[in-house]
Order: C-alpha cells, then sequence, then structure tokens
C-alpha cells in the first residue's frame, strides 16, 4: 500500500534539515541545495508507489536525493565545477593524521593528536569536506553527519556494503590529508615551515 | 565460558572505522574491545577517530531554514 499524503508530508518535513544539509553538502551552494531538495520531494511525492516500506522512507528518499543530484550535474556537465581535490588524491589510501601526527617530530606536542583536534576549526571541516570528490563526500557525509548504518549507505548509493566500507576508508584517507594539510597553516605539523623557514635562513 | 580468538595490531586497525561506526557484533566486537584494554596505542588511535567523527556529527544540520521550510509546506500543498 502506498504511503498517505500525511505520513509522506510528516516524514519530509522531519527530514528536511538533514536533507538541505546533505544538499548543501552535494552541491557546496545554498540556492542549487534548496533546488535540489525541492526537485527531491516532488520526485519522491510522484514516485511513493515504489517506496514498499515505510521504514525504509529515509534511506528512499536521500536515494532519490543522491540520483537526482546526479542527474542534474551530468545535465550541467558543462559547466565549471567546484575545485575537488584530485581522484588520484583521493584514491590515496591509509592516511591517517594520527599516524603523521605520532612521527617522533612531533613527540614535543605532549599529545600531538589532542593538539590537532582541539585546533581544528568547523570551517576546517567544511572546507575539506566540500573538497572530497563527490563519491567520497557523499559516504562520509551520510555515515558522519547523518550517522546512517552501513547497510542504510548502501540502499542510498545503490552499492554493495563491502564498497560502503572501503569508500568510506578511502574518503576517510582523504579528508585526513586535506585536514592535515590545512593544519600545517597552524602549525600544527611544523616540519613543513619550519624547514621552509630553514631554508629561508641560509644565506 | 567462550573466549574470542585474539587479534593484533593490524587485525585491530583494518577494523577501527567498524568499532567507531557501531558495525562490529558479537565476537569481532568482542576481540576488538579486548585488543583496546591491552593496546595503549590502538586504543588512541581509536579514541582519535571517535572524537574527529564526532567533530563532523557536529556539523550535522538538524533543521532547515525557515525559507527553506516555507518552500517545502508550499509544494507539499500543491502536489
Amino acid at each position: 500500500m502506498a504511503i498517505s499524503r500525511k505520513a509522506f508530508e510528516d516524514q519530509v518535513l522531519a527530514l528536511l534539515g538533514p536533507l538541505q544539509g546533505v544538499a548543501r553538502r552535494l552541491t557546496c551552494n545554498d540556492t542549487e541545495a534548496e533546488d535540489l531538495v525541492a526537485e527531491t520531494v516532488a520526485r519522491a511525492w510522484h514516485a511513493r508507489d515504489a517506496l514498499n516500506d515505510e521504514a525504509a522512507f529515509r534511506a528512499w528518499i536521500f536515494r532519490i536525493l543522491h540520483n537526482t543530484f546526479l542527474s542534474d550535474r551530468r545535465r550541467s556537465a558543462a559547466r565549471p565545477e567546484v575545485q575537488h581535490c584530485s581522484e588520484e588524491e583521493g584514491e590515496e589510501e591509509g592516511f591517517s593524521i594520527f599516524e603523521q601526527a605520532h612521527q617522533p617530530f612531533l613527540l614535543w606536542f605532549s599529545n600531538p593528536e589532542q593538539e590537532f583536534l582541539d585546533r581544528v576549526l568547523r570551517e576546517d571541516l567544511e572546507r575539506a569536506l566540500c573538497a572530497l570528490p563527490e563519491h567520497y563526500r557523499i559516504v562520509v557525509v551520510l555515515s558522519d553527519l547523518e550517522e546512517f548504518s552501513y547497510a542504510e549507505i548502501a540502499a542510498t548509493l545503490d552499492i554493495p556494503v563491502g564498497t560502503v566500507r572501503s569508500r568510506l576508508a578511502r574518503a576517510r584517507s582523504a579528508l585526513q590529508k586535506l585536514l592535515w594539510n590545512s593544519a600545517r597553516e597552524y602549525g600544527l605539523s611544523g616540519t613543513t615551515s619550519r624547514s621552509e623557514g630553514a631554508c629561508e635562513a641560509k644565506p | 565460558m567462550k573466549k574470542v580468538q585474539p587479534i593484533d595490531c593490524e587485525q585491530a586497525l583494518l577494523r577501527i572505522f567498524e568499532l567507531i561506526d557501531h558495525e562490529l557484533r558479537g565476537d569481532e566486537r568482542e576481540a576488538m574491545e579486548e585488543h583496546l584494554q591491552t593496546c595503549k596505542s590502538c586504543y588512541s588511535r581509536a579514541e582519535f577517530e571517535r572524537r574527529l567523527k564526532a567533530k563532523l556529527t557536529g556539523l550535522r544540520d538538524s533543521q532547515a531554514n525557515a525559507g527553506m521550510r516555507v518552500r517545502i509546506e508550499r509544494l507539499l500543498k500543491a502536489i
């Protein structure tokens, strides 16, 4: 049986904040995000007969949101995109801030990873998220911001759970690399700036 | 009482995201927790990943802005 109008409206309004939040992070643009949510709600209403289980509404409507984003993006493929970190950079696996912070030259901080967490700002996180390639950004947003389970992410993105697991690991690696690079600006990974400083001091 | 198969650091690090994402169940979770109780390095790594995840969760938008809400309420009336 199709979802009732009242149940549909209640579910949409209850999820409106997360829908707008995920749309903002997919588009990196507030106006486009609002248009994307409106288009998603209209499409979901017209496709409501395809929803077999009301308990799966969240994954279902986020799947429509993601598919709508992808089809809009394909339509506007000629338009210049937001600059993301390169796929090659994103594909690098196993980068860990924790491991970087525990290199011997950083042990002058009593707790370097704590130092990093204390200093990282909301804007740093937003900027790094926005710089991730879209297929990485969406898994981080669904897992870490919206706290979807791997099974829900798999249902939303129509990919196997094993792919969610591996993509999330690579996405976090890419995100941590971006955050670590921006942390250099405030001197936590001081080797770069210190060695540059040493070079400048040379005659 | 059943005893779980111990895991080493390499195995623990491979599952650390699944731990912080609450995706480990049963023996897998138990083996990981036992390892973290005895390995300071892996424990610190797991704590770091948990706290970074919590920072990201803090970015979540639980409420839509007023303009978005009005637009969607109008849309819902019109469809």
